[in-house]
Order: structure tokens, then sequence, then C-alpha cells
């Protein structure tokens, strides 16, 4: 059996390649490793939310219009402002079939608060996070109370509350803090303390706890007309839930991202892979690609291995969305980096101190963080030997030219890029 | 500006200053402990940390073997929770020069350490990952022990006799009448002043000593010498592996706690580069080249940190070439040197002779103060090693609680274990999930041992010590620290930026294979999600 479309890296990028291919009627598998970075991201989409000197970017379409012709090696540059617009677009849409709404700013990037107290700029938000009723209450300045879960260790409000008085967006806004304790006829064989966000989550999706926690929420918010949480109100069906506890308080609910694993990040990767499934995708989880055969410069097949079993797979295209270095589609060794599924031409420095920079918290991030797979403007990769391979395409993080957290830009490169390669593959298909 | 009326001021809270510190209340002597730093963040907590048997110095230097097989014995007693019996193995290389055995042999006979010649198949069941193409191999009683639970438990003791410690302060300006000491002014980091009134001044800053000296107007050089050392993931040796050859770099692995060492080079470096801890590219190369020649196996495990410290040897006449200087102790009367009464340096020596410094130092202040009461420091244990349990019938104590976090509780603090595991479940929670470090232990810390930041809370509880170095616990540590009433809520944000900033000063230089990985994860976190540098920003600003 052969496929169409063979993507490596069930992430942002391969979910969003897999789903455009799936829809397209290609037969499309995607191979993943494990769980992807949707797991401890904001659950925004940032797009383009800081320049180079480091300030904050208003319209990221507008910037990306000036600079996408500037930036050569940028894989914004090599997608092109229509493909990056129109991914957006096919992204929102399939998500909210999947009953995730994804607000923006119109053509601005909205904030969103950290849990330290950060405000940072993004461009598509869930609406616990991003909605023109929450903004109002920003601008009126109310009174915000900043909750935990009592015995929560993986959130701190008096931090949120503490750096957000001093930005000027919260000028006017009071803020108090306060405490909402577990229902207490949950008996749990766990240490309550050490909860972690997904415990607290399974607590919110049963459907009897919630009268009791939105007593507790009312009580501990006071006369606020606003409550935030750290993110765990619920994973599936989380707007539903927080329909019912903003009618049964009154109050507006907005969502802190937090340590991983982050829910918000969750409830987009279960959105993006049921609709995968929906478009009739199929879907290899925990498998890891050991080796790739090429012929004549064009990828005939790989071999997955997962200890005792292996199998070869074959297929007339492929996608790698193999992630960077954490998830293991770059590998750095002593004073080498290197892409280890098909040894593709990577861009990053020889000499390892030339990797990083002498501080963490660099103004200029570090130079690792936008090493990758070399790609031509069709994000085909060339072979060590400066060969390209035509039925490969390189997507998301595994690419070179960009620092996703530099520039605030990882969730939209992952996306744009995922979508264009689908589309390369679609119209060669065509031919 | 505040004042303190006291005895003596000691300079330097490494495990010389607070064993002084110990060692002079003991005998009933008021004192003042200034740190400027943390306890312990020099070359204190900043070496392999092995328990020297004194075989290392057995062929060159029986004063040393001497005095470490001596300390060793007393340490084993006095304080047994901050050490580990691993046993250590002398094992000789193809390419090693055979006849050093039967040299080293001879002089730890001589120095009455009890090394014995084992079989090479009997070193290889010892510790299985060891290299099985050595030649010869002998035992001795090695073991390790942890600097920075060393000198905590020196300065709790102190401390619960009456010592003011003044961490994260800086003397600023030695006070002199008439060729006598009469105090000190001293800043903290805040910027608030303290003068302090006293009869003696000891000088235990270390390889800082030279800066404390020209407060005072004297001249001590200091040959500062640097060495490196390399962290690995794994505990791949039980045993401590020396090289059996003369001294040199890359000739010891450490096991401790998780993990394991690789030790040390020795690098003069100029004096204005002591507070640098710069690490070279080659003395990583060096080490991971030795230790693999030792342990093959070291090629395969992770590379966890590297850091350096810098040996304060210090030159008596002024003019000495700094190979042939003295690791030996050296205590210096200024009066006698200098014509300065009421000043006494202690220099030189090592972690494991800490106690006989202090001891010898102490001696020489009593006598000037006329104080009569004799040393007793080799026979009272420190705190937490006060009686002798077995770790298993501690643990049975805390049923429910899972034994792991127990042990690891009582492992580094003892006895002290019951000061920490009490009250309420959410005491038992873990907020370090490598280290099993919990809350309980860290309201501990936070109140008890004079802790002011996170790094001093990682020196008293190893948390953020694991593999993953803090990407978790850093942001719970801070939440708890201004939880307990250490900091502000934006004070434990600043002190969490510090923390990961101070973390990759260890982690920049090993930055490769799963190293980067969980790098890049953290700077995600920490930035990427958190978006820690733009508060600071912010600030920055505004300020």
């Amino acid at each position: 059996m052969v496929y169409d479309c063979v993507i490596i890296g069930g992430g942002l990028a391969g979910l969003t390649c897999g789903i455009k291919c799936a829809e397209e009627g290609l037969r499309t598998v995607v191979i993943s490793g494990g769980m992807n970075s949707l797991h401890f991201s904001s659950g925004s989409i940032d797009l383009a939310g800081f320049t180079d000197n480091g300030s904050i970017i208003k319209k990221p379409f507008d910037y990306l219009k000036k600079t996408a012709s500037g930036k050569k090696g940028h894989p914004y540059a090599k997608a092109g402002l229509p493909a990056i617009k129109k991914s957006l677009d096919f992204f929102i849409s399939r998500l909210s079939e999947e009953g995730i709404t994804l607000n923006n700013n119109g053509d601005y990037n909205h904030f969103h608060v950290t849990a330290p107290g950060a405000v940072k700029p993004t461009y598509l938000s869930q609406e616990s996070v991003y909605s023109p009723a929450g903004k109002d209450i920003i601008k009126s300045g109310g009174k915000i109370a900043v909750l935990n879960f009592k015995g929560f260790r993986d959130y701190y409000p008096e931090q949120t509350a503490a750096n957000l008085k001093k930005h000027p967006l919260f000028k006017n806004t009071e803020f108090i803090m306060g405490d909402i304790s577990l229902p207490y006829y949950l008996h749990t064989e766990k240490n309550l303390h050490e909860f972690r966000s997904t415990d607290i989550a399974r607590i919110f999706e049963t459907e009897r706890y919630l009268p009791r926690i939105a007593d507790e929420i009312a009580k501990a918010a006071g006369d606020a007309g606003a409550v935030s949480l750290p993110a765990f109100i619920g994973i599936s069906n989380y707007r539903e839930i927080r329909r019912k506890l903003e009618s049964m308080t009154g109050k507006f609910i907005y969502e802190i991202p937090t340590l991983p694993p982050s829910i918000l990040g969750l409830r987009i990767d279960s959105a993006l892979k049921n609709c995968f499934f929906s478009k009739g995708g199929e879907y290899i989880a925990g498998e890891k690609i050991v080796s790739a055969s090429t012929n004549k410069g064009t990828v005939e097949s790989i071999m997955t291995g997962n200890r005792s079993t292996s199998s070869e797979i074959k297929s007339r295209y492929f996608v790698l969305a193999s992630g960077s270095f954490f998830s293991g589609g770059l590998q750095a060794g002593v004073s080498e980096i290197k892409e280890p599924i098909f040894n593709l031409k990577v861009q990053g420095d020889k000499k390892r101190s030339k990797w990083y920079s002498h501080d963490f918290f660099d103004r200029k991030s570090h130079p690792f963080l936008s090493f990758g797979v070399e790609t031509d403007r069709n994000f085909n990769p060339c072979s060590e030997e400066g060969k390209t391979i035509k039925n490969l395409f390189c997507a998301g993080s595994v690419l070179s030219g960009y620092d996703p957290v530099k520039e605030g830009s990882g969730g939209g490169v992952a996306i744009s890029t995922g979508y264009k390669c689908a589309e390369r593959i679609i119209r060669e298909l065509e031919k | 500006m505040g004042r303190i009326e006291t005895d003596v001021i000691i300079i330097g809270g490494g495990a010389t200053g607070a064993g002084i510190a110990r060692d002079l209340s003991m005998r009933g002597v008021k004192c003042v402990l200034v740190e400027k730093n943390d306890i312990a963040s020099g070359a204190t907590g900043r070496n392999h940390g092995l328990l020297h048997s004194g075989a290392r110095y057995a062929v060159k230097d029986h004063e040393s073997a001497q005095e470490c097989i001596s300390e060793n014995r007393i340490l084993r007693k006095i304080a047994w929770h901050c050490i580990e019996d691993t046993g250590g193995l002398f094992v000789t290389l193809p390419e090693d020069d055979p006849s050093y055995h039967s040299q080293l042999l001879e002089g730890c006979k001589y120095a009455g350490i009890p090394a014995k010649e084992i079989s090479i198949r009997k070193a290889l069941q010892l510790e299985p990952n060891l290299n099985p193409g050595i030649l010869s191999a002998m035992t001795v009683p090695d073991g390790t022990i942890d600097p920075f639970r060393l000198t905590a438990s020196n300065m709790l003791d102190a401390k619960e006799r009456g010592v003011v410690i003044l961490t994260h302060t800086r003397v600023t300006s030695i006070l002199k009448s008439n060729g006598r000491i009469t105090g000190a002014i001293c800043t903290s980091k805040d910027g608030g002043e303290t003068e302090i009134h006293a009869r003696m001044i000891v000088n235990a800053a270390g390889v800082w000593g030279q800066e404390v000296c020209s407060l005072a107007e004297i001249k001590l050089p200091m040959f500062p010498s640097k060495g490196s050392m390399l962290i690995i993931d794994y505990r791949v040796n039980g045993v401590v592996i020396n090289r059996c050859r003369p001294p040199a770099d890359g000739d010891i692995i450490v096991p401790g706690d998780t993990v394991s060492l690789i030790g040390t080079t020795s690098r003069e470096i100029p004096y204005d580069k002591i507070d640098d801890y710069t690490i070279d590219d080659d003395e990583i190369d060096v080490l991971l080249s030795d230790g693999e020649k030792l342990i093959p196996n070291v090629k395969n495990t992770r590379a966890l940190r590297a850091y350096c410290g810098v040996r304060p040897l210090v030159a008596v006449s002024g003019e000495m070439d700094g190979r042939n200087i003295s690791r030996g102790i050296v205590l210096i009367d200024h009066k006698e040197r200098d014509g300065l009464e009421g000043l006494v340096t202690i220099s030189g020596g090592k972690l494991m002779t800490y106690r006989l410094m202090a001891e010898k130092t102490s001696d020489l202040v009593c006598r000037k103060l006329g104080v009569k009461k004799k040393c007793s420091t080799h026979k009272v244990p420190l705190p937490g090693s006060e009686s002798r349990f077995s770790s298993g019938r501690t643990v049975k104590k805390f049923s429910g609680i899972p034994d792991s976090v127990v042990g690891s509780t009582f492992y580094r603090h003892g006895q002290r274990l019951r000061n920490i595991m009490t009250g309420e479940k959410k005491n038992y929670r873990l907020i370090c999930e490598c280290e099993m470090v919990t809350e309980g232990e860290i309201e501990y810390a936070i109140k008890k041992l004079e802790v002011k930041d996170l790094v001093d809370l990682r020196r008293r509880t190893r948390i953020g010590m694991g593999p993953c170095q803090g990407e978790l616990c850093a942001y719970r540590g801070a939440g708890l620290f201004h939880e307990y009433g250490g900091t502000t809520p934006e004070g434990s944000v600043d002190l969490l930026y510090d923390f990961l900033e101070e973390r990759w000063k260890g982690i920049r230089p090993v930055l490769w294979g799963d190293g980067l990985r969980e790098s890049e994860f953290t700077y995600w976190i920490y930035q990427g999600l958190f978006g820690l540098s733009h508060i600071n920003d912010n600030k920055k600003k505004k300020g």
C-alpha cells in the first residue's frame, strides 16, 4: 500500500497539513512520536508579536507585508502573505467545526496575561482568553478577582496581580485575590495538593460539582465583575462549563495559562485530531521513524521502529514536521547539528560556543532557537550532498531561519508552513 | 546605621567560617559571621564533594594525608547525615606508570590510611561500570560529603548557640585604632549599613581574603587556581573512582546524590578573574575524555552541568612562585606578620580539613582573648547527626507518606527531619519532583536556614538540582518564597529570573544533546509561555 502523503510529526504544523490533505481526498497518515508542543503552549496562536529589537507589533499583517520580502530565509517569506492569511482562516474554521472558537482583534494583535503577570501580544485566542466582553472589562477598569484552587502548586495569583498592577493596561483595575476549594464530597486517594491542571479540569468536567464550584467562585470573588482562574476549567466541553459557571456566578470568567500540561493547548490538540479523523486521516501514535530510503533524490519509504516491531511505510509525498530539538526533529551532538531521519542539510553553527547567548534571558534570545533544516522557497530540503529532495516538504519548527520565541511567531509559522506544504502536494498530485 | 557589639567578626561563610563560628560559640565566644553572598557559595560549594581518605596525597604530602584520614574518621561521627560511605578505589590504566600503585600503597601505610590491594575481578564486582582494562586496583576509605549540608549544619548549630549570621552582606571597611582591630562596617544587599564592634576579626574569606586584608591595608597576595568539574546526569558509579597516577586533570569520578561528577582541572587564573567562573571548552573535553577512560559508560550519559571553583592558595612570604605554594593549611597572625593586633587569616587547606582549620583558628583566637575552654567540635555531633537512627526506622514512623519522600528528607537533614515533616498534608506535597523536595522542607529552609533567594534555597534543599534543572519547581519555589514571607510577590518573580540565570551558567558550557533539549523546553516555558524578560524589561524602563 502506498499513501499519498505521510506526515512525520503530529504537532500544529503536521496536523494542519494533515487536515488539509485529508479533506482534499488524499490518503494521508500522520505519524506522531508522542505529545506535541501544544501541551505546554499558551494555547493562543502567535503570528508576529515582536520586532527584531523587541518592541511589540500592533498590526502583524502590516508588519509581515513590510518585512516578508526583507527576510530572505524566513519561512513567512517563503509562504507568502496570501497563504499565511488563508491558512489562518482555514485553521479558525476547522477548529470551529470542532467547537473551539478562536477570537482575534481584527487585524490587530491582542494581549494575553501570563502566570507571573506579563502581558504578551498574540493573534488568536480562545474566548476565555480574549473576547470583546473581556476587552471591555479591562477598559472599564472594574474589579478583577484573581483566584486559584487552594493548594494548586502550579499557579500563584499574587505574582500575576502584583505585576499586572504595574502594567499600563491595568492601571485602573483593582485586583483582589482568593482561593476556591475542592468540593468537600470529593474523595481522592491522591494528595490533593499534588493535583495538576488536568486533574482539576476533570473536577470541572464533573457536572454535579459545578454548583458548588460556582458558589466558591462567587464567594471568593465578592463584588468583582470578572474572575481569572488558571486555565483548568475542563478540556472537552469547556465552553459549556464556562457558560454555566458564568451564568451561575454572574461573573465573567478569564483563563490564564500556567505550567504544563496546558489545558488551553490540549483543547486545540484534541480538536485538531478530531478534525483530522473526521476528514478520514489516519494517525499512528508513539512511533519513532528510524530511517528513510531515498532513490535519485526521491524519498521512497520510511521505516518506523518501536522497540520490537519495525515497518516500512511507502508514500508518494512526505512532510517532515518533526519539530525542533525538544521533539527530536533536530539533534545536537557535541559539535554538530543534525536532522536525524533524512540527514538533511541543516543551518547551524559548527562551533558550540556560538549556539547560545551568555545570559539565559538575553534580548537577542539564543542562536540555537533559529537552527533548522534549510529549504528552498517551496519548502523542499536538500540532502547533505546538496541535492533537492522533490517529494519531501518541511514545515513547522524543524525549519531554520526564524526564532519562534523572540519573534512570537511559532504558531503562525507552524500553521502557514503546514498548510503551504499541503497545498504544494495537492497541486503536484493534480498535475 | 545598625550597631552590634561582639567579640569576634568572622568574614566568610564557607565551611571554614561556619566551622569557626560553631567552634567559638561552643567555647562561649560571641561572634558575628558576615558573608557577602550565601553560605557555601565560594570554593566550599564548588569542589567535588569528596570525603578524602587522604590517599590522593599519600605519595607526596604526608601531612595532608594524615590530616585527611584523621578528619575523615571524625566527620563520619559528627556529620554522618552529610556523608555517604561509598568507599573508594584507585585503579591503574594501561597507559599509567604501574609503579605508582606500590608507591601509593606504601604511602598509605605510612600515613595510616587503610588501603588494600584487590583483584581486578573484585574491583569490577564492586563497580561494574569500571573500565575492564585496568591493570590493578586498591580500596581506600573514600566517601562523599555534601558541602552545602555540612556548612548549613555548622551554621545552624552556631546560630542556635547565639551567633549572628549576616549573609548577602559585605564588609566595606575595617576599623582600627592604635594598631588594633576595633570592628568593621558592613553593607547588606539592600544597602543597609551595620557597624560591628569587636576585639578580633577572622578572615576566612578564602580567595577573597586578599581583598579583606587590603581593607586593613595589608598585602596578602593569593594565587587563584581554578578547578573545573563536570556533572553527568546518572550515578554511573557507586564507589569513588580515583586514577592511580600522580595528581592530574580528570583523575576522579565521584558519585553524589543522583549524579556522578568528573573532576578536576587545575589552572592558574589572574586575580581579577576570580568571580568569572568561566569554564573553557577544552576543559570539558579533557574531563569527558579522561572520565571515559575510567568509566566507558560516561560517553552515553548526559552532561548536566559544569562548574568551577577557585582554590585559595596563599603566598605567605608574598613572593613565592604559584606552582610551589603549599595546598596545606595557612594560619596567619597579622600581629606577627604585619603588626596589626586582632586580625587573623585562615586560608589554604581543603573542605575535608575545614574542622581542623576552624579548631586551629579558634585556638589562636581564644589564646588572644584569654578564653580557656578547649575545642570539642570533634566530639559533639552537628545538628541532624545528633543520634544515629537507621533511615529504615525513621521512614517507618511516617506511614502514609511515600518512603522516597521521607528518605530524601532524612538524607538531607538527618534527625532534623522531625522539624520538617510535621502538620498538614500540604507539607508533604512535592515541589521539586527530581530531588523530592517537599513544601515542608522549603518552609523549614526559608524560616530556619538563612535563605534569602532561590539560589540559597537550592543550596539548602537541592531544589532544581536534578535532571530538569528547575524547569517546573523554580516557578513553584518562587511562589512559595512569597507565601512563606521570604519576599514580595514581584520580588519572587525577580528571584525566579535570577535563579534561571544562575542555573544557565552551569548548563551553558555543556549545551548539547539532551541538555540542549531540556534548555529549549525551559526557555519555551519561562520566556515563551511566561514572558519573564518582558516583566523585567518593563521594570527596567521604569527604574
